[in-house]
């Protein structure tokens, strides 16, 4: 009797000592806790993995950050035809952005996505196996490091070469975040910790990455960005060793037909970096914009006459401009599940190539009129036996027209869009209206024109 | 025993006892109707658990001391206490105990007598709820207890069940009540795919029901600790008993049909309408163009196109081929309705000895339901046993299996949802010249009896409910119970999809397989003490209970069918997808309770619990719940003995703090997502952590008074009670810099205030009995904090219901509809622009532009009051028993009306009312004019499609009749009854739409209820049975 009652005390205590841990922290089955996501070698790799199926989300680099830098700096070259329905994009094409714009919250939340699966994969190197630590941290800097640029260039005001550059660039987070605290709310860092943060992540990624890495960074990836990064502070030295360190690789080409790097389902010879799109979960989104129902797009970006003009009569880029749905359309997005090409080797060539111009000899690597030449001919154009910087630009222009580099380069060179000069506010994004309410830390931060 | 007794004597009244008389009292125990005396009634004396059995003349004798008191008791009787005199002979009267305070009431591990309850709790007698004919217990409910609402959501067999008890007190956690069969709690989520949600309690039947207990304040339910907060209902199923064996036989058989229908146009009302509709929308065209009124014909030619079209073979058309009328009037709301027969048997037995005592059963229910392919074939087995072992043990099992094979119905949004056949042009003929069903585009929209025909969505439901207990008593007193329950519920599917069906439609037929399962195991151990010490009784819990659930989903998806006729995946031309699922929870607590009663007069309960679970997040994986309250019977007081006609009075309040754990089994996690880039998979940051995550906490006070007049025969209670939910779980926005964009928190707040009413008297007695019950309840809800934000909204512009904070959960929200322009025939709303101050200014300017009206709270959907009135009339072997239960205050958003009622906006056929448009300047009518394609107020979100939810229905009605003893006896059976039984049977209510007791399937929820959206309405049920007793 008295064991009975031992027992009937004892037992209830008992299980509610021990806490009963199958009882109360059973774990998911179709997600991952966080402890076990970071536990393991392979599921940091995984969370890498993870990091890069973000990175081509639509809203960001399947697509839409390359076309939102062409309306930005649309102005007589493309015309964006649905103001009504989707009178959002239309508003960056009129200059007209207001603070809620949701795809300006898209791009914005969708990077800082990015970045925070990237700073949880380096918060947990150290249980990924030695070997790979040095890739595996490379690739995270360089998804890091692109994610900011982008950032810095569309939400801050351009960066000014030899000034002091404290305007606000953008919230800098290198930690990863899993609860909320005071950290959460944080304010914006000046565009030049921001650009000193790119770099410097840049320069640890092109030391750690591997030459080849089928879509995933490489270092050849990691040093061509590093040289547009470098190209749009102004800093030339750098940029072109950059650039040279990508074309003397020799692990990338010019394909001899330009027309074929593009609406590809696998990277070329020539790319660099590519978004890849999955079929049939995943889609284009520069196809969508830029190309007719044909080809499963909404053709809801129209190229005008404008553009056609600045191309010599026997350019073969010229060829891929065609006439769908009535209109005038560019034929680098043709297919729904083509790679988004993001960085390619002929962007190498014009920047060492106008660095080189710039500088004068010593050139580092080529001088200006071969890689001018490189890129010019293969358009099917004379061979020049001299190169102006101007001619370089131009040359710039039409190269990489629709590849979402139009803005960036207008600000760099200070050019003009219609009315609005490089500098103008208009330009720039609008901190979204939900982070400044959500955040005390940004509500005296956001941009001019916005408040 | 008698130590014990002895000690108490020398401890309590040593010297009173040495001086008192000992002397010997004889008398009778007589019951107060027509004298009869009380055999076997016990007489104790007070403060010794001396307790002796009257004889088989109600007599007794027994030696005492002056001054004792003694208690007599009898079963269905109000025990009495008298005090010793000076007289020997002491003759009691005994009434009889109307108001049950006798009974012992479960309290949740335990019971008390109804007189001891401090806290609110309803008692139901099973024998109530098999009078109704439901195919789910919990609809059986309905109008049973003050403070419970229970809505079926529509008319479809196996609806979902909306219970709550004192309001809602929750965002995203649930509202449901806690279910506690036979101790088990149980699965109370459905998990079916295919049509609409399954209500789980189709596999619990009334047949089964000893008695159901509602515990409805928090000082009663935080017993139950994290689950307790939405109240608790404890169903104790039928168990044997010690004597002869009963074998029961009931068989039933009866009818369903729909108890409300609406009216719609006819062929030749709707090409008139139409017609109109198009010439008024022509003209809205050249007006927008600035041509000369009829230039543009586009509207008309697109009616005269549609109307030969829909007519199908049935056109008749003119010389030169334009429409001139249809053969056919359709009156598809017909269709989609049906008589749906009922059938049952239910056959069962109980019976055993002092030893060994068994209940076993089983039943059979076929019950088509009122809409077309609707309906549920249920088979059901039970089995208990209980066993004395000895002295000091006990033990039993149960074991009941139960499995409902559904012919379900899609949700009520889809086009494939029968009663959306109302939309389709009464000129169409639901059948072509070859007798196939008409499809589209003969049909305007997709033919639901298509699926009626050529789809199968085949539910099959299964539960096995088992249990054991084994039960030492220790000493006197003193039990050690421990019971291992298991809840096994879940649900196989198949479904098949025809060519000819939406589903099918391009592909060759789809269907799927599902099996989704909820398997549930609890265990307690309880100690319980018992003891009266002297005046003092006092009953005491110590238990821990654990639960441990896991919910696993299988699935797989196929199509191109090379027949119809092939009903499984093996046969699909492509296996097209496939998934299972795998999620678990548990629970473990350990609780302590005393209950004390302190002269028959005081009553005090203290509880408490610790529990935790698996939902909850690390820095607060244990919560305390307790729960106090008091009461006082004042009418165990001497001065209170010369109110007059006062038999009962007793005066209680409480208070308790309770939680609510349910919902979702991870949310306080950091969890990664499964991802993939290039085809390589990959893990993504989906949730953030929440450590701090923890139950909503739900804190009560609650008061009351219990009364009795007239020896009970007038008997009540009155409870009023004010709850309070805290930390309620919202998901609230955080930087989208962190990587998410919200984190679910504890930050929201509800209340609840409210009354409740019980009143039962008994008005004849004698040959002709007469009795009433009457409850009703009163519930104001108000959203008092939804933490950053001020309001959710996520109706977009179909539905109405927000919650707002200051308002009750669900209110709607949306502009205020102002009726008809009567110079131009456009519908107005109300600006009811506001000033800085929210204050709306110039209430009374309108516009014609919807989107310049601002939204305003129109209404709630929540019942102010509701209530409801049973009378149970005997007389010899005669019963009648009737119902009628009602609500009122709330409103109801006719959701599908922006179709139905949108004067012509579209092709949809128009209900009658719709008749009234404007026609002319003057006109003063509330139904803009029709004009095809245009918007002339058919937005769903205005008050024009709002109407009045009050209802008063007479919801059951049983008349049955036992055959005299004569015939039986003749027969050669014990009992022969025969009778019949009504639901839903008259309707009162000004509600425009089919049924004022609706919800939507599609989207039951906190926030989303009262909506209409082409919801059956309930159905009228008539059934004829007998009962036969061996």
């Amino acid at each position: 009797m008295n064991r009975s009652i031992i027992l009937t005390t004892v037992l209830p205590l008992f299980m509610l000592l021990t806490g009963c841990d199958w009882l109360l922290e059973p774990e998911p089955s179709q997600s991952v806790s966080e402890q076990v996501a970071l536990s393991t070698d392979a599921n940091v790799k995984s969370i890498l993995n993870g990091a890069y199926s973000l990175f081509n989300e639509p809203g960001i680099y399947g697509g839409n950050i390359l076309r939102n830098a062409e309306l930005l700096a649309g102005n007589g070259e493309l015309l964006w035809v649905n103001e009504e329905t989707y009178y959002e994009p239309f508003e960056f094409f009129t200059k007209t952005i207001s603070a809620d714009n949701s795809e300006v919250f898209t791009q914005w939340r969708e990077s800082y996505r990015v970045i925070n699966t990237v700073n949880n994969v380096l918060s947990a190197l150290d249980v990924v196996k030695k070997a790979d630590r040095g890739w595996v941290e490379g690739e995270a800097l360089f998804l890091r490091a692109l994610i900011y640029f982008d950032l810095v260039r569309f939400f801050a005001l351009p960066y000014e070469p030899g000034a002091l550059n404290n305007q606000y660039g953008v919230p800098l987070i290198l930690k990863p975040i899993r609860e909320i605290s005071d950290e959460v709310y944080t304010g914006r860092n000046t565009v030049e910790e921001v650009y000193n943060q790119i770099i410097k992540d840049l320069v640890a990624a092109a030391d750690r990455l591997p030459d080849d890495n089928w879509i995933f960074a490489t270092r050849g990836a990691a040093n061509a960005l590093l040289a547009r990064v470098y190209l749009q502070k102004g800093d030339y030295d750098n940029a072109r060793k950059a650039a040279d360190a990508v074309i003397s690789s020799g692990k990338y080409n010019l394909l001899p037909v330009y027309a074929s790097i593009f609406n590809q389902y696998e990277p070329t010879k020539e790319d660099i970096f590519v978004a890849k799109i999955s079929y049939p979960t995943e889609y284009n989104a520069m196809t969508v914009s830029f190309s007719t129902s044909s080809f499963g797009g909404n053709g809801f970006i129209e190229i005008l006459d404008g553009h056609l003009n600045i191309y010599p009569k026997e350019d073969k880029r010229a060829e891929l401009f065609y006439t769908g749905d009535g209109a005038l359309r560019c034929g680098k997005w043709n297919n729904l599940y083509g790679c988004v090409n993001l960085i390619r080797l002929a962007e190498m060539f014009l920047i060492r190539a106008e660095c080189n111009l710039r500088l004068g000899p010593p050139y580092v690597g080529a001088g200006p009129v071969d890689d001018y030449n490189a890129v010019h001919t293969r358009a099917g154009l004379p061979a020049a036996g001299s190169v102006s910087l101007d001619e370089l630009i131009l040359e710039r222009r039409r190269e990489l027209a629709f590849e979402g580099h139009r803005i960036h380069d207008i600000k760099r060179l200070k050019q003009n869009i219609g009315p609005w000069n490089y500098k103008n506010p208009k330009l720039v994004f609008p901190i979204p209206a939900r982070e400044i309410l959500n955040n005390p830390a940004l509500q005296s931060q956001q941009n001019e024109g916005y408040r | 025993m008698k130590k014990i007794i002895a000690v108490f004597i020398i401890l309590y009244g040593a010297v009173f006892m040495l001086l008192a008389q000992q002397k010997t009292v004889t008398g009778k125990v007589l019951s107060s109707e027509a004298g009869q005396p009380l055999a076997g009634a016990e007489v104790e004396v007070k403060g010794t658990g001396d307790v002796l059995v009257t004889g088989e003349d109600g007599s007794f004798s027994l030696n005492v001391q002056e001054g004792v008191v003694l208690v007599f008791r009898y079963a269905g009787m109000r025990s009495r206490e008298i005090t010793v005199g000076t007289s020997d002979i002491i003759n009691v009267v005994l009434d009889k105990d109307y108001n049950g305070l006798e009974n012992n009431i479960e309290t949740g591990y335990g019971v008390l007598k109804k007189l001891e309850l401090t806290g609110s709790i309803s008692s139901i007698d099973g024998s109530v709820l098999r009078n109704i004919p439901v195919s789910a217990a919990d609809v059986a409910l309905q109008g049973k207890a003050a403070g419970l609402f229970v809505e079926q959501v529509n008319g479809k067999v196996a609806a979902l069940t909306r219970i709550r008890i004192r309001g809602i007190s929750s965002v995203y956690a649930t509202s449901q009540p806690l279910f506690i069969v036979d101790g088990i709690p149980v699965t109370t989520e459905s998990v079916n795919l295919s049509g609409a949600p399954v209500n789980p309690f189709t596999t619990i039947n009334t047949e089964d029901i000893e008695s159901v207990e509602i515990l409805r304040d928090a000082s009663s339910t935080a017993i139950y600790g994290a689950r307790g907060a939405n109240g608790v209902i404890i169903i104790k199923t039928k168990r044997g008993y010690s004597g002869d064996t009963r074998i029961n036989l009931t068989l039933r058989t009866g009818f369903n049909e729909p108890s409300r229908l609406r009216e719609f146009m006819n062929a030749e009302e709707y090409v008139t309408y139409m017609r109109e509709a198009a010439k008024n929308g022509d003209l809205m065209y050249d007006r927008y163009y600035g041509y000369e009124p009829g230039t543009i014909t586009f509207c008309r030619d697109e009616v005269e196109n549609r109307l030969k079209t829909y007519s199908g073979w049935a056109a008749v058309l003119n010389n030169t081929g334009r429409f001139l009328r249809s053969e056919v009037s359709t009156d598809w709301q017909s269709l989609a309705f049906r008589k749906g027969r009922i059938w049952s048997a239910d056959l069962s037995a109980q019976g055993g000895n002092d030893k060994l005592q068994y209940s076993a059963g089983s039943s059979v229910l076929i019950n088509d339901g009122i809409l077309v392919s609707n309906g549920i074939e249920k088979i059901s087995a039970r089995l208990r046993i209980d066993n004395k072992v000895s002295r000091r043990i006990d033990l039993g099992f149960s074991l009941r299996i139960n499995r409902a094979a559904i012919d379900q119905v899609s949700s009520d949004n889809y086009l494939s949802s029968p009663l959306q056949l109302v939309a389709q042009a009464p000129v169409t003929p639901p059948r072509d010249a070859d007798g196939e069903l008409s499809t589209f585009p003969v049909t305007s929209y997709y033919n639901a009896l298509l699926d009626a025909e050529y789809a199968s969505k085949k539910i099959t439901e299964y539960r096995s409910l088992t249990s054991g207990y084994i039960n030492f008593n220790i000493i006197e007193g003193l039990t050690w119970k421990n019971e291992l329950g298991f809840d096994l519920y879940g649900n196989k599917e198949n479904a098949r999809y025809g060519e000819k069906t939406m589903e099918g439609m391009d592909r060759s037929g789809y269907g799927f397989a599902n099996h989704g399962q909820n398997q549930n195991i609890t265990g307690r151990s309880l100690l319980l003490f018992n003891r009266k010490l002297s005046n003092i009784s006092l009953n005491t819990l110590l238990g821990t209970e654990f639960q441990h659930t896991s919910v696993e989903t299988m699935y797989t998806e196929g199509e191109r069918f090379a027949s119809d006729a092939l009903k499984t995946i093996a046969s699909a031309g492509i296996i097209s997808g496939g998934s299972s699922t795998l999620s678990r929870y548990g629970f473990l607590a350990g609780f302590l309770r005393v209950n004390t009663n302190y002269d028959g007069k005081y009553l005090l309960s203290l509880s408490g619990r610790i529990e935790g679970s698996s939902r909850f997040g690390s820095n607060n994986k244990y919560g305390f719940f307790p729960g106090i309250s008091a009461g006082w019977i004042m009418t165990g007081e001497n001065f209170m003995q010369s109110v007059p006609f006062l038999s009962f009075l007793k005066i209680k309040a409480g208070y308790g703090l309770a939680g609510n754990a349910g919902f979702g089994n991870y949310w306080h996690l950091g969890l990664y997502d499964s991802g993939s880039y290039g085809d390589v998979p990959g893990l993504i940051p989906g949730q953030m952590a929440n450590p701090d995550l923890k139950w909503e906490s739900l804190s009560e006070i609650n008061t009351g008074v219990e009364f009795g007049f007239l020896k009970d025969r007038i008997s009540g209670e009155i409870d009023i009670y004010q709850r309070k939910a805290t930390n309620i779980l919202l998901g609230e926005e955080v930087p989208s810099t962190t990587g998410y964009l919200t984190r679910i928190q504890n930050s929201g707040a509800i209340q609840n205030k409210g009354l409740e009413f019980v009143l039962n008297t008994v008005n004849i007695t004698g040959l002709f009995e007469w009795k009433t019950s009457l409850n009703f309840s009163l519930n104001k809800n108000k959203v008092l904090s939804l933490g950053k934000q001020n309001i959710l909204d996520f109706g977009g512009e179909s539905y109405m219901n927000v919650a707002m904070t200051g308002y009750p959960i669900g209110s709607f929200y949306g502009a205020e509809y102002a009726g008809v322009d009567y110079n131009n025939g456009d519908a107005l709303w109300y600006i009811n622009e506001k000033d800085a101050n929210g204050n709306i200014i110039n209430p009374d300017k309108t516009t014609s532009n919807f989107n310049s009206a601002n939204f305003i709270i129109l209404g709630n959907p929540n019942p102010d009051f509701m209530g409801a009135i049973t009378n149970t009339l005997c007389y010899k072997g005669l019963e009648l028993i009737f119902t009628f239960q009602g609500v009122a205050g709330n409103k109801i958003h006719l959701a599908g009306d922006r179709w139905m009622a949108s004067n012509g906006v579209w092709f949809d056929n128009q209900l009658k009312s719709q008749l009234r448009s404007w026609k002319s300047k003057g006109d003063i009518t509330d139904v803009p004019q029709a004009r095809l394609l245009w918007d002339n107020g058919n937005q769903s979100r205005s008050s024009r499609y709002l109407s009045d939810g009050s209802y008063l229905k007479l919801r059951e009605v049983s008349l049955s009749y036992d055959v005299p003893s004569v015939i039986t006896n003749k027969l050669n059976i014990r009992k022969m009854q025969l009778f019949i039984q009504g639901r839903n049977l008259f309707t009162f209510s000004l509600y425009e739409g089919w049924d004022p007791e609706v919800s939507a399937d599609f989207m039951v929820n906190n926030i989303f209820s009262g909506f209409d959206f082409y919801s059956a309405p309930q159905p009228r049920t008539i059934v004829f049975g007998i009962t036969l007793g061996f």
